[in-house]
């Protein structure tokens, strides 16, 4: 295979410098092999090690708190009872469920408003360099200091309550329905310029004379973005989205200070149920069942929908 | 189908004048060409008539009617854009229905005059497939087919062949003619390329710099330009123009050209250098096919006499270049009888020569 790119790589080439080329094209495999080499044995220890290391682990009972070292956690073999327990275990299901319930009311909103945003923005006004800078900045805050500052914001005593005229007995972030509603909003509000910026990208990229000629054949503007517009920007449309999905299934620290995941657990999504599990109760092995379970479904749904989107685009 | 009445129109972006005090009444069902230099407001002109530009002053009218406040997608007008601006990502026979189902005409009409249209601008073998894959030549049919499908009051093509191999470009030339017949619209059509205004249009409107420089038939503009600028502009090969001083010697009324050059005036063309009695400095236009050579043969031709520089073959006739002094004359040697290096006289008839004021470019004279 690298014998026959190189070969043809060079074959304009081979003519006039046949002997030095000819030589390089045979080594090619034996240098290409040792070039790598590094590299390949670097993603083995951080990707593979650990993940052999998390596969051995969780079928154990294997917990720090023992005293026993990792590699020795084949005294505690357990047969794969983690496995089966995660099925039966509630709060599992439950915190994939609130992680899920975040995902499609924020992403669909992010969604939403970013392209009603971006819709905005493909027209020329002033100050809207100034505007666009704004818009972008909440993208660019660290997490941990957003959910600082909501967490600021939605106090019995803070802003929002004294904007909106409410007592400060009105609790957001204490109240079981209200604090997943600030987790929502603090998510929404710090990941639409996102969207913003990556759906803007792509109507951008909608030729202008063919929204003109959309226009002069009668269209409505509302017509014209559903026909011309919209389906235009279908993979940047399903790219923003699968991106989005992805990273708010992984939401924590916005969470982990606003609520903890309280009150209870009624904001505690799956990341921070392994947190808590990790770092509370030190079920390691249990965390690292669950981990890979959650890693085998999602990359299987993810191939499922490559696989899908690369039939539907032909 | 509509008259537009076009009057007094200025437009301004920022400090620049792009369109100055331009106004042009087209008549039902004709078909006028915008012709002019790059960048001399022609399309400026055409995007307004179309409104996707606003007038800075005068109006538009069509048939009396201004639709300055009208919504684009509500003044029905057929535009077709230099590069077509195809839906690529619809298949052809959505592109052509595109306006027919946005306006929410009924299914079977859609269909009835898609496939009619396809077969007017025949490609109905290609309806279903990606208007993508289409050749430049097809996406040209379908950008005309899916304009004139909504039957448009007018019609605007903007330099729609430029992007065509010379060939196609011939046949699609000789095709908008036909199609204009059939539609019987009021077609506007912009162009740098004087063949195809001279070709397709019934009127011609030359602008320069934003101003209109004449607006007439294709033969009234070629034979008798109303200044420097059309002269210069319409005709292949161009009209030899010749700058001087006018100066009157011996009872000669003679024009002075830089490097010695002299034309000794006569019969019409000296009464138009002295018509209005003012003009010093003039510019002399004859086009080369009206020089001859030979026998003179009216007695009031002025007689040149000229070194024949460069001969160049253009079909039957050779194009010779004659220098006079540091002036060139363009002309056509028809009979093959010129050599290189030649000194040879030739004659210009008076009445196929043209007198133009050098400072405003005016034509001097009866016109």
């Amino acid at each position: 295979m690298t014998d026959i790119k190189t070969n043809s790589a060079s074959s304009r080439t081979k003519q006039k410098k046949q002997g030095y080329w000819a030589g390089v094209a045979r080594d090619g495999n034996k240098m290409g092999f040792w070039f790598v080499l590094p590299t390949v044995l670097l993603l083995l220890f951080i990707v593979v090690f650990p993940l052999l290391m998390q596969l051995y682990l969780s079928v154990t009972w294997w917990t720090p708190l023992e005293g026993i070292a990792w590699y020795r956690a084949w005294e505690v073999f357990n047969w794969g009872e983690n496995y089966w327990f995660q099925l039966t275990d509630s709060r599992v299901w439950r915190a994939l469920w609130r992680t899920v319930l975040i995902m499609i009311i924020a992403v669909p909103l992010q969604f939403f408003l970013g392209m009603s945003l971006a819709y905005l923005f493909i027209d020329q006004f002033p100050g809207r360099k100034v505007f666009y800078s704004i818009m972008l900045t909440p993208m660019m805050v660290v997490p941990a200091v957003v959910g600082l500052m909501f967490f600021l914001l939605f106090q019995g005593t803070g802003p929002v309550n004294a904007h909106l005229g409410l007592p400060s007995t009105f609790s957001w972030l204490t109240d079981v329905n209200r604090a997943m509603i600030s987790v929502i909003i603090a998510d929404v509000w710090q990941w639409t310029p996102l969207m913003f910026l990556i759906l803007l990208a792509g109507m951008l990229g909608v030729p202008s004379d063919q929204l003109l000629a959309a226009r002069l054949l009668g269209g409505s503007n509302w017509q014209n973005f559903f026909k011309i517009i919209l389906p235009r920007m279908k993979a940047v449309i399903i790219i923003a989205l699968v991106l989005r999905a992805v990273e708010c299934f992984k939401i924590f620290d916005l969470i982990f200070i606003m609520t903890k995941g309280g009150p209870g657990v009624q904001t505690e999504t799956i990341s921070l149920f392994l947190y808590k599990q990790t770092f509370g109760e030190f079920e390691w092995a249990y965390v690292a069942a669950i981990g890979l379970t959650i890693l085998f479904v999602l990359s299987v749904i993810a191939a499922k929908g490559l696989a899908y989107m690369a039939k539907k685009s032909g | 189908m509509s008259s537009i009445q076009i009057s007094n129109v200025t437009k301004r972006f920022g400090d620049f004048t792009a369109v100055d005090d331009l106004s042009l009444e087209i008549e039902e069902g004709e078909f006028v060409a915008l012709l002019g230099p790059s960048g001399c407001g022609k399309t400026t002109t055409m995007n307004m008539i179309a409104g996707l530009e606003e007038a800075t002053e005068g109006s538009i009218l069509f048939d009396g009617q201004d639709l300055s406040r009208t919504r684009i997608q509500d003044r029905n007008i057929g535009f077709v854009f230099q590069n077509y601006a195809i839906f690529t990502h619809l298949s052809v026979y959505k592109n052509l229905s595109y306006g027919l189902e946005v306006k929410k005409f009924a299914k079977d009409d859609i269909k009835r005059r898609v496939h009619a249209m396809a077969d007017r601008m025949s490609i109905s073998h290609r309806l279903e497939q990606p208007a993508a894959s289409l050749s430049v030549n097809e996406m040209q049919k379908l950008a005309i087919g899916r304009s004139a499908i909504m039957e448009p009051r007018i019609f605007l093509l903007d330099e729609p062949l430029s992007n065509l191999d010379a060939g196609f470009r011939a046949y699609m030339r000789a095709e908008l003619k036909v199609l204009q017949h059939e539609f019987g619209q009021t077609m506007i059509y912009v162009t740098h390329d004087q063949i195809e205004a001279m070709s397709l249009a019934d009127k011609i409107a030359i602008i320069d710099q934003g101003k209109l420089m004449q607006y007439g038939s294709p033969l009234d503009i070629y034979n008798s330009p109303n200044n420097r600028f059309v002269a210069n502009f319409v005709g292949s090969p161009r009209m030899n123009l010749i700058d001087g001083e006018l100066r009157e010697e011996e009872n000669q009324l003679k024009l002075m050209v830089q490097g010695g050059a002299e034309i000794i005036l006569q019969g019409q063309v000296k009464s138009d250098f002295t018509s209005d009695g003012k003009v010093h400095s003039g510019s002399f236009g004859i086009r080369p096919q009206d020089i001859y050579f030979g026998e003179r043969r009216a007695s009031n031709d002025i007689a040149m006499k000229g070194t024949v520089e460069i001969l160049e073959r253009v079909g039957p006739k050779r194009l010779a270049y004659l220098q006079v002094l540091e002036t060139k004359f363009l002309a056509f040697d028809d009979q093959d009888q010129l050599k290189l290096g030649d000194e040879v006289p030739f004659f210009l008839p008076p009445g196929k020569s043209m007198a133009f004021d050098m400072i405003s470019g005016h034509r001097l004279g009866s016109v």
